[in-house]
């Protein structure tokens, strides 16, 4: 725990699959490319599950919270089927916050163990790792 | 060839206990089922556990929610119960939102949407929840045709594409005439969630399933951190024992009583003992109990107006040791206090407990406490759900020794209250009687089904020792009055 009211394991895992998506088109992890592919690839299983306005509102509430820790994230917008824009200067730099705040609701709506699952199925490559407890801090 | 072969119809298990042998063994393979209640009485829980039960890699279960409860928040609390397997999720079972499809395409999109998760799946469940919220959007529209035909339509793909399905609907009963959708089910499950005085009573009940006999009427279901249990009217006991008279007597653990009984209680009979408060029901049946145990007959005593270690505990203060046999479990003492409990309930307890021991002897100690530990609505039904209880444990050759308190009446002298006497094979009464200044105890045997027995109105004490039974009183008369007269002989 940091005192962002994330766990580190989940702070940590962001910003591995960051780099996975950052390293499998050969660019800088600091791209929000990267960043906009992990939700992306997210985005279409939790579309399925949530529809898109459930996502929509999950990444919605993850962009809020992160721009409590990233105030450069203030020009990233939302799209209502889930996408996002807004990626320039500063913000592009933080895109890995937004991942950390979506994992970490994902997390706290239905637990670590079937967010693993859904991670795994999209990132299979992703190593096994020991992610417990991925609790929230207590704010 | 003149012998039809009839399709066989393959029964997939429900994953709640109990609940098989209520449809008659399984819900049908491919079978178009609705499962219906208000709001909070189990449904989605029971899909659930339908699904995880069957649900393969090759035939996965594919979840569609439209909506209603969010599939978040649906996984966030469906994880807490026990059959819950999450190693299961995306790969045999699959939830799919349909509200987009829903609001963007109406019923078009939505049977659109299913029939291609469908084949592109191969899947072999589908539960559409709520199917009531699919619906109600086109009945606002006055669009009752494309309803019809949208159910017909549902109905043909999944059962063409070999897929066993459930709908979800919070209906009320109202809604069953005239309404397409229960005209098409093959099966229809009711759920129903009564609050009755200050407690909560779940039945279910099947209305309707096509190819298959399952159990009539309302059957009681608890939920717990482990799903649904449903507990059968008919007990899950179907066992018809013959009553014979050559059946082998089991003792009482009082010799002389026995040998009133002609030989000791016919095996695979509901003996009941009635008498006022301190008469010795509750000894005599502990003392039935253990004289069991010594020949080796495991046994069940339910006990509702002590604790287990207490009841144990007075049996030993007549040197007849429980405690062994339980440590051992060749007895087991169930405690039933909780006042919201079921007959069927309180049936599944002690039909596991007899499953567990192998019981041939069991011992309800009380009837009173038995129908104060019922939930306010079952008590109307005591007797009929007593009546099931004895059938059906009788029937499988246990042997039942009910104790029932009676008020001491010097007037009047009934054998049993509660109306049951017909509901017992045998019985044994139990009463005080004043005789020269003192209060005394007399026994007799009223009755026994198809056995002789003696018509000896004998006296008997509490020793030590346990019951010992005296001589038959011939000098007075009118024992039975509880005032005797003596006898004036010439």
């Amino acid at each position: 725990m940091n005192g962002t009211g994330v766990a580190a394991q989940t702070r940590e895992l962001a910003e591995r699959l960051v780099r996975i998506e950052a390293a499998s088109k050969h660019v800088a992890e600091e791209d929000a490319d990267a960043t906009c592919r992990v939700c992306e690839k997210l985005r279409r299983p939790l579309v399925t599950l949530t529809g898109s306005a459930g996502f929509s509102s999950l990444l919605s509430r993850a962009l809020i919270l992160a721009q409590r820790e990233a105030p450069a994230l203030g020009t990233v917008q939302v799209k209502a089927d889930g996408s996002m824009q807004g990626f320039q200067g500063a913000a592009a730099a933080a895109t890995h916050v937004l991942v950390t705040y979506l994992l970490s609701l994902l997390i706290t709506f239905i637990g670590e163990t079937l967010t693993m699952r859904l991670i795994d199925d999209i990132w299979p490559e992703l190593p096994q790792r020991a992610v417990s407890p991925l609790e929230k801090e207590a704010k | 060839m003149n012998q039809t072969k009839r399709v066989k119809i393959n029964q997939l298990p429900s994953g709640v206990p109990g609940l098989d042998e209520i449809v008659g063994g399984g819900f049908p393979e491919f079978s178009f089922n609705i499962i219906a209640g208000a709001p909070g009485c189990g449904k989605t829980t029971l899909a659930h556990q339908f699904v995880f039960k069957n649900a393969t890699e090759e035939r996965p279960a594919l979840y569609f929610t439209v909506l209603g409860e969010p599939a978040l928040k649906m996984l966030r609390y469906q994880q807490q119960y026990t059959f819950f397997d999450p190693t299961k999720l995306n790969t045999s079972v699959r939830f799919v939102n349909l509200s987009q499809e829903l609001i963007d395409h109406g019923l078009q999109g939505v049977l659109e949407e299913i029939t291609r998760q469908v084949q592109a799946t191969n899947a072999g469940i589908v539960v559409v929840d709520s199917f009531r919220t699919v619906l109600r959007r086109e009945y606002r529209d006055g669009r009752e045709v494309e309803v019809q035909s949208f159910v017909q339509e549902l109905a043909l793909l999944l059962t063409s594409w070999e897929a066993t399905t459930f709908l979800i609907g919070e209906y009320s009963e109202a809604e069953l005439a005239d309404n397409p959708v229960f005209t098409v089910a093959d099966g229809l499950f009711w759920l129903y969630q009564q609050v009755e005085r200050n407690s909560v009573v779940r039945k279910l009940q099947v209305m309707k399933l096509r190819g298959q006999m399952s159990v009539p009427g309302m059957h009681t279901f608890r939920i717990t951190n482990a799903g649904l249990q449903a507990f059968s009217r008919t007990l899950g006991l179907t066992g018809n024992k013959r009553k014979g008279p050559d059946r082998k007597r089991l003792s009482t653990g009082i010799a002389a009583l026995d040998e009133m009984m002609g030989g000791g209680v016919p095996e695979g009979d509901s003996l009941l003992i009635s008498g006022p408060s301190g008469a010795g029901k509750s000894l005599l049946a502990t003392q039935f109990i253990a004289s069991g145990l010594r020949v080796g007959e495991p046994g069940i005593v339910a006990v509702f107006e002590e604790r287990p270690d207490e009841y144990a505990e007075r049996a030993s203060t007549f040197g007849l040791d429980l405690k062994t046999a339980l440590d051992e479990g060749s007895l087991a003492i169930i405690y039933l206090r909780p006042l919201d409990l079921s007959v069927d309930e309180m049936m599944q307890e002690l039909i596991d407990a007899v499953k567990k021991t192998g019981a041939k002897r069991l011992v309800i100690d009380s009837l009173a406490g038995f129908e104060m530990a019922l939930a306010p609505g079952f008590r109307t039904d005591f007797r009929e759900s007593l009546y099931r209880m004895i059938f059906a444990l009788t029937g499988i050759g246990i042997t039942i020794l009910s104790t029932l308190e009676m008020e001491e009446n010097f007037t009047k002298f009934p054998f049993s209250s509660y109306l049951i006497s017909f509901l017992t094979d045998d019985i044994i009464r139990m009463r005080y009687v004043e005789i020269e200044g003192q209060l005394r105890k007399i026994m007799m045997i009223v009755k026994m089904r198809g056995c002789a027995h003696s018509n000896d109105i004998r006296e008997y004490k509490i020793t030590e020792d346990g019951i010992v039974i005296g001589e038959r009183l011939t000098d007075y008369e009118q024992l039975t009055t509880g005032i005797p007269q003596r006898s004036i002989k010439n």
